[in-house]
């Protein structure tokens, strides 16, 4: 009990205050707040250790579980290109062979074939064999033609921008 | 040596379990106060869902931090500060006001209002005691609810929860004379709003 250090006039509203009740969350208040409580997750954020860990001997014959290293990706690539590099270097200083100019003229005249076979059966699907052939007959039509599939494309091109930028504007 | 019961346990030896990382210690703590943290933190916001996710935030914050819990203060004063703080920087960001222990002050619909209103219950009155304290009770509470904040946390804590004015300073982290001026003010302003009770 407390000691009355205010005027009598506040006493029967001190009582009052001391009857008031205690209000009660909801029942699952207190698993909730467990739910928070980081110690007692230990699963939750851990990483899974025993699938990216290998074992190491440290000095005094002890072994110890430590976390494999992960490799960066960038660093890879430098290196790999690094490692062919030196190669190719090698190969011109000792061989006297361009592997370089070798390999660039060898995919120039082998994926510049393929390309064009690619481009002129892809030409074909999506125009037909009929406007493949009127377009080969050189016609004054077929000029027509190229120019109004390329308007066609830019115009479709420019209002796909347009409408993505309205949109964009009206989320922002 | 783990206790069967924590019933007389004291609260420094609970947190003790609690900092060897006994879920069932937590749960103790969460036992002995939810309810008391949670009427502070109601009766300064007003609103029940709000004050739910304080006071969980509250427990969450102080538990999660149990390993820096000084045995030389009350634990029980160590978790009203927190709530205090977490209470009274919430009314800062939100500039909430108060008003009626039937809903929130937001309820602008009968629908809302019952969602955000709390129900009070009491097992040993006669019903028409009941309905009388129940009545006495809203007029308290609504006095308390047209205080300022500040004067709101350090008569609950004074009144209700029996704390010393030293205490109140500590939770409040207010100078003692301000805690004792605050505390005269909220008394002369309930008075003038309770002005008929007897």
């Amino acid at each position: 009990m407390i000691e009355h250090d205010f005027p009598e006039e506040f006493v029967p509203i001190a009582a009052e205050l001391q009857r008031l009740p205690y209000l009660s969350p909801s029942r699952d208040f207190a698993d909730r707040v467990i739910a928070g409580i980081d110690r007692l997750q230990p699963a939750r954020g851990a990483a899974p250790a025993v699938a990216s860990r290998h074992l190491e001997l440290h000095q005094g014959g002890r072994q110890a579980v430590v976390p494999r290293r992960k490799i960066g990706l960038v660093r890879a690539t430098t290196k790999t290109a690094a490692v062919v590099g030196l190669v190719a270097v090698a190969a011109f200083m000792f061989l006297e062979i361009d592997v370089l100019t070798a390999i660039l003229s060898a995919a120039v005249t082998q994926y510049g074939f393929v390309l064009a076979a690619v481009g002129a059966q892809a030409g074909a699907m999506v125009l037909g064999p009929s406007t493949i052939a009127y377009l080969q007959s050189g016609a004054l039509e077929a000029v027509l033609l190229y120019l109004t599939l390329a308007v066609g494309m830019i115009g479709g091109y420019a209002a796909i921008r347009t409408a993505a930028h309205i949109a964009k504007a009206k989320a922002a | 040596m783990t206790p069967k019961s924590y019933t007389d346990v004291s609260d420094q030896q609970v947190v003790v379990f609690a900092q060897e990382g006994r879920e069932d210690a937590y749960r103790e703590l969460i036992k002995r106060y939810e309810r008391p943290v949670f009427s502070l933190i109601y009766r300064m916001v007003r609103d029940k869902e709000t004050a739910e996710d304080l006071a969980q935030e509250t427990f969450i914050k102080v538990l999660n931090n149990i390993d820096r819990y000084r045995p030389e203060f009350k634990f029980s004063s160590w978790l009203f500060k927190i709530a205090n703080n977490i209470t009274i920087d919430h009314l800062r960001r939100r500039q909430v006001d108060t008003i009626s222990i039937e809903g929130a002050p937001d309820a602008v619909t009968a629908e809302r209002a019952r969602a955000t209103a709390v129900t009070i219950t009491s097992g040993t009155e006669s019903p028409l005691e009941e309905l009388e304290s129940r009545e006495l009770g809203a007029q308290i509470e609504s006095a308390i609810a047209k205080l300022r904040p500040e004067y709101r946390a350090c008569i609950i804590l004074r009144h209700v929860e029996d704390y010393s004015y030293d205490e109140i300073a500590e939770i409040v982290k207010l100078p003692l004379g301000t805690v004792k001026t605050y505390i005269h003010r909220a008394r002369q302003e309930l008075r003038e709003y309770l002005g008929d009770l007897k």
